[in-house]
Formats: structure tokens, sequence, C-alpha cells
């Protein structure tokens, strides 16, 4: 039996137990794991949909390039929760163990533990795309607040421009910067 | 081996994130503190605007100082358990809907995992039936005879500085969207508990300035923006010129013109800040077409009503403002336009606040004969209502191809849907001028999700908050961008014309936000007009 039908036995029950790891890292992970349609439960539909992509293209050696699709729906939603960015995106770490446990845990297909260098290879260049993603996604909110900002929506005619908030500060952090 | 691996994975990550987000709750959620750090509130308000505010006539924002969610001391007034309990007991006694809504909940769940919050954060105290135990937990022990007596074990609890704390968190992220409403056998409408938490806070000082400064903005020069009236003649009258110069056709205005027919209100976000410039200059055209006798006021500026926002007294006063106007013009009625607030304000609290406006006349439309008889209290039409019966009785010229680049869906804002049950209208006008398509049943219509940012919400110090309550509508607009090719998400709000702009900018950038009439007002043919050559509608053209 090879490492592909192994993945093939197991993947239903490997992905659930993903998609129940990463939802525990939500308060109210029941109601993201039970509710089934996407559009009344965002989160959980979400993360379900895109770590079944994820593991689909992980477990046959895809090309990275492919990964972005589905790490971007996983992570364009945790880098806008509270979450610091290890947090945010460690659960797509926790399939190596769960293969891992799946195929130890099933005699015949036992061996194959030894087999997964090149799978564990291929959820290491996921995680650190993963951080890239973050970033970017993080990257684009600081732009979403300058265009906003920009864009007169935010404009109270008696404010001062958001920098000037920072005028009391900025002395301080002038001081820091020059080591006074 | 690799289950403790996986345990390790989880203790070395999972630990010790804010409650919002991440630990397993093991208490009990009254017993688990709300902790404030940057953007998890919106800021709070300017002393000055406070100061500002309470010496005006009719209102009252006392406690005016300076001060911070993150301190430990919020600086509260002597005797701020008596006066929170003391306003509780006076609502109670005014606002019968807030008995009623402390009494009969069952605590059925319906409404549970029907809040925007909840689903984008999984954060409990965000599902509505907890989000009113905040506050019926303290009505309970001090107002029922079971809490007074069994306490915790009913649900009880006494008002603490950290259940004030609390208030503050948690009835700053509802935006009073009443969705969980819909759901709930009851009734219960959570958007009023807020509304009441909102204002036992101001009792004490205790507000975010992102809607205090467009409060005392809006008493003072009439709008939210605090645009003198010269700075919002100007702003309009560039608005004409630009329809001029892409339509060759040059709309006819007035400003505070007595014996109008009719006193035409909008938010004033619309006559400044990008896209809602687009929708004014919508109106702009609309009008001109149909050869309209309105005038705008520089005085009642503003449609939007962020005293709603506060308490009834400031919504009572800003909402008297443009009924003033409108019997000192000697108007016969108002035609509204694109608001979310304003509407609800009108449609649900006007007759009772200020109303009936018996010195107006029950709205008729000058171009069909249709009488609103819908409007015969209020004495407001909406500009889709308006509109559609225009285009029913075949008073409008449109070339819809001229919106061909452009695949539209809609999304029903929160006030205008489920506050006064505007859902059909503006489709039918929709129908009329553009393609488009409807997002997934259960994010529409009576169901449709929230901005994320209404009531005030919309302050760039909560942007991820604000993307994450976000998250249901956004992901319903990538769904039909991803199945449909959807490129803008029209709707009849100017609060969602800015805070939308912002989430698709987020989550689906290929997707623009328009009004309603913008559209309108693209495929609408006149007479002499010299667009003929644009080949990409109006909107392109600016851009
Ligand atoms: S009114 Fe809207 S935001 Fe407030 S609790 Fe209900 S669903 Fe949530
Ligand atoms: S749906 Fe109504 S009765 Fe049920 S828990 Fe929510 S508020 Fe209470």
């Amino acid at each position: 039996m090879d490492i592909a039908e192994g993945f093939r036995f197991h993947g239903d029950k490997i992905v659930n137990r993903w998609v129940e790891y990463t939802l525990s890292t939500y308060t109210s992970s029941g109601f993201f794991l039970k509710e089934r349609d996407k559009f009344a439960n965002p989160v959980g539909g979400n993360l379900r949909e895109g770590l079944q992509k994820l593991f689909l293209l992980l477990s046959r050696d895809a090309d990275p390039q492919e990964f972005t699709a589905p790490l971007e729906q996983i992570i364009s939603i945790r880098a806008v929760q509270e979450f610091t960015p290890g947090q945010a995106v460690a659960p797509l770490n926790a399939v190596k163990h769960i293969v891992r446990e799946a195929f130890a845990a099933d005699k015949e297909r036992q061996h194959l533990v030894g087999e997964l260098y090149d799978f564990e290879f291929s959820v290491d260049l996921a995680v650190i795309a993963a951080f890239d993603i973050y970033m970017q996604y993080r990257e684009r909110l600081y732009q979403v607040r300058i265009a906003e900002i920009k864009s007169g929506n935010h404009i109270l005619t008696d404010s001062k421009c958001p920098s000037s908030m920072l005028d009391g500060d900025n002395k301080k952090i002038i001081k820091t910067v020059n080591g006074i | 081996m690799s289950v403790p691996k996986l345990e390790q994975l989880s203790q070395s990550v999972v630990q010790g994130p804010s409650l919002a987000a991440g630990a397993i709750p093991t208490r009990d959620w009254m017993d688990i503190p709300v902790k404030f750090t940057p953007g998890s509130y919106a800021y709070v308000a300017k002393k000055d605007k406070v100061e500002y505010l309470n010496s005006q006539s009719g209102l009252s924002f006392p406690n005016a100082r300076e001060w911070s969610p993150e301190d430990d001391d919020w600086k509260l007034p002597e005797g701020w358990k008596e006066i929170i309990l003391k306003g509780l007991q006076e609502r109670l006694g005014k606002f019968r809907s807030l008995k009623i809504f402390m009494d009969c909940c069952v605590r059925c769940g319906a409404c549970a995992d029907k809040c925007h919050f909840f689903l984008g954060t999984g954060d409990p105290k965000n599902m509505p039936v907890l989000r009113a135990e905040l506050l019926r937990s303290v009505y309970r022990n001090d107002f029922t005879l079971g809490g007074k007596i069994l306490g915790k074990m009913v649900g009880a609890r006494e008002m603490t500085v950290s259940v004030l704390k609390e208030w503050f968190m948690y009835s700053y992220q509802c935006t009073e969207c009443r969705r969980c409403s819909v759901f709930c056998p009851y009734g219960i409408d959570t958007a009023e508990i807020t509304m009441m938490l909102r204002e036992l806070l101001h009792l004490v000082g205790i507000g975010i300035n992102w809607i205090l400064e467009p409060v005392s903005n809006s008493n003072r020069t009439g709008n939210h923006m605090g645009l003198q009236p010269h700075t919002f003649k100007d702003n309009v009258e560039f608005l004409v010129e630009d329809v001029e110069s892409l339509t060759g056709v040059k709309p006819n205005i007035s400003f505070n013109r007595k014996g109008a027919e009719i006193l035409f209100i909008t938010p004033s976000a619309d006559v400044f800040a990008e896209p809602g410039l687009y929708t004014a200059m919508g109106y702009l055209l609309l009008f001109e077409a149909i050869g309209l006798d309105y005038t705008w006021s520089t005085y009642a500026s503003e449609g939007g009503n962020f005293g709603l926002f506060t308490n009834n007294e400031a919504m009572k006063k800003l909402n008297a403002k443009m009924y003033a106007e409108a019997e000192r013009l000697g108007v016969k009625y108002i035609l509204g336009g694109e608001c979310g607030h304003m509407w609800r304000v009108v449609h649900q609290y006007m007759d009772t606040m200020n109303g009936p406006a018996d010195f107006l006349e029950k709205p008729v439309s000058p171009i069909t004969g249709t009488v609103f008889e819908n409007a015969a209290s209020s004495k407001m039409v909406h500009i889709s209502e308006f509109t559609a019966d225009l285009i029913k009785h075949g008073k409008l010229k449109f070339d819809k191809s001229r919106n061909s680049h452009i695949k539209a869906t809609f999304h029903d804002s929160c006030n205008p849907a489920r506050a006064m049950g505007l859902i059909d209208e503006p489709r039918y006008v929709l129908d009329h001028v553009v393609d488009w398509v409807e997002m997934p049943e259960n994010t529409i219509r009576e169901q449709t999700f929230c901005c994320g940012s209404g009531t005030g919400l919309n302050t760039d110090e909560i942007m991820e908050l604000r993307m994450r309550a976000g998250l249901p509508r956004a992901n319903a607009v990538k769904y039909v961008h991803e199945k449909h090719g959807v490129n803008m998400l029209s709707c009849v709000c100017a609060i969602d014309r800015a805070t939308l702009t912002s989430l698709n900018d987020y989550w689906t950038p290929e997707v623009g936000v328009c009004g309603v009439t913008e559209l309108v007002a693209n495929a609408i043919v006149q007479e002499d007009e010299t667009r003929g050559e644009l080949e990409e509608g109006l909107r392109t053209m600016v851009f």
C-alpha cells in the first residue's frame, strides 16, 4: 500500500480532525464546527473548504504556487481576528501530527509513517507561504485604513489630520530613536 | 508520539490569547472580565465635544473628562451606580418594550448564531442573547423578586465597575442591525437593548468620539461633517458642474427656497465623500429629468441621525430639525435620499417623538399623481419608492446599456430592510437599469447581514473588528463575484457606501460600491444631453 492510497483512505478523517483542531482555536468552536452552511457560518465554512483543498494539494505533492488560493481563504480571516501571527498560522502545522497519528494507529499503514518526508516538506512550504500571506493581508488592512482616511468619509471638520494625534508622542518617539 | 506533540503545539500557540478569539472558556461568562487593548475599542469622546453637547438645550451628556478605557480608573462620577440603576428604573417605566424584552426571553438560543459579530469573532458575549443578558442580569438583581432572593442562581448579578466595562465593550460591538430579532420567536429586539445600554452609559459619561462628534456637529451646523451652510452649498454646486461637464445637462438647484413643493434631505456624506458623491450627482440628474420642484436645505443638511446611537433625546432633537425646516420653508412634504438610520428614525420613532407632522401634506408624486399612503403620517417618501413609481408609470427613459460595464448585486442595508420594509422597491429599480444578481438567500432581504460598521462604528481604530464583523456580508459578496462576475455592490445607505468600500477593499477589492440612484442616473436618457460618446458610463469616466 503506497502513501497516496494512505492519504485517500484516511483523507476525510484527517481533514475532519484538522478542521476540528483549527476551529478549536475559537471560543465558540461548537457552532463553527456544526453549521455546514457557508453563508450562515463563514468562519467554519471557509476554514473547512480551505483546509480540504489544501490537504488535497499537500498530499499529492502539488506545486506550492497552488497553495495560495486555499491559504488566502484561511489566512485572510485569521489575519483580522484576535490572534498573534503565530496563532493565526499554527493550526496549519497540525496536519503533520494528525497524519502521523492516523497512520500510526492503522496496522496496515503503519509503515507509511516513515515515508512522510515529502508531505511534511510541503506542509513546511505551506506554513512559510502562510506567513507571507498573513503579512500581505495585514498590509492590505493598513491600505484600507489609509484609503478610508483619504476618501473624506472619515473627516469630521474640526478633527485634525490623524497624524496630528501623534504630535504629543512624537517628541517622545524622536527622543527614544535618538537615544536621548 | 504524535498526540503529545499536537498538544504541545496547542499549548505553545493557543495559550493566553484574549477572550474574543482563543481561549476555551472554563469559567462562567459572567466571571470573565473584559480587557481593553488598542484596537478593541473605539476612541472615547473628546472632552470639549461632551461639554458642548451637555450645554445644549434638550440634551444631557454629563461627566466630560479625559479618560481611557485602558485605564483602571474610568473617572466615574460620584454615585455612578445609583445613577445607572435609577436610569434603568426610569427607562423600564418609560419604554414598555424594554420591560417586555427584559422579562420574556426564554433563552431558546434561536438568535445566538445570527449576529455578524458572533459569526466573525466566535465570542459568546456577542451572541445576542448574552448581549442582552449583560443588562438583564442587572435587571434581575435589582428589579425582580427572584433575583433579589436567589441572585446568581437565576442569572442575577450586582452592578459593578467590571459589569459597566463589559457593557461598554459589547454595546459597541453591536451595530443595532436587528438581524437577531428576525429569528426571535418573541420578537425581542436586541438592538433596542443595546440602545438602552448606550443611553445608560452616557448617564455616567461613557461614549465614543465617532458618534458624539457627529452629533455635536449635527446640532451645531445641521450635518455630521460640521459643514457650514456656504460649504454645503459650494459642494452641491461643484456636483452640478460635474454633472454638466459629464452630460451636457445643467441641473437646476436651489437652497432654502420657500414655497418649493418638496424638501430633499440626504446624508451629508453624499455631497462630500466618494463614492456617495456619484449618488448625489444621480439625484441631481434624476430630479432634472423629471423637472421636480424641490429645494435643498443648508440647515437640514443631514439625513443621518447620529442621535439614534446615543440616546432618545439627541435622536429626537436631530430628527425634529428636519421637520422644523420643512415647516419653515412651507414645503408639502419631504423626499429622503438613500440613507440607513434616517429611515429607521423616521419610520419607527418619529411619529411618537415629534409627529404627527400635520403641518405637511400627505405626499403625492407631482409627476405620477401617486399618493404615498405609507408615508401619510411621517410625510417623508423614500427616493427608491419615488423612483420605482416613476418607472412604473413610464416617466423615465433608460438606456440600460450605459451600465453594461457593471454586473451588480444588491446589499439590503439593515435599516431600510428591517426597520422600514423597503425591500422590493430598490430591486424593481435595479431591474430596469442594470444587469444584476442576488446574493445567497440567507444573506439578503430581512436576513441581510450588516456591513459590520453601522451605528457609528465606522472608525478606523477598530478596523480589524469591522473587518471580522463584516465577514458574513463580504463572504456573500465574494461568492457572487466568483460565481457571476459581480463587480459592483449597490445599496441605499450612505454609511454603507463608505463602510462597504473598506470592507470590499479588504475582502474583495475587485468589487466597487455604488448607490442605486447612481445607476439610475447613469442610464437616464435626457434631451439635449451630450454624453453619447461616453462608452463606459458616468462613474468610469470620473475614475
Ligand atoms: S442587533 Fe445586530 S449586531 Fe446587535 S446583537 Fe442583534 S444581530 Fe448582533
Ligand atoms: S431568540 Fe429571543 S427568546 Fe430566544 S434566546 Fe434569543 S432573545 Fe431569547
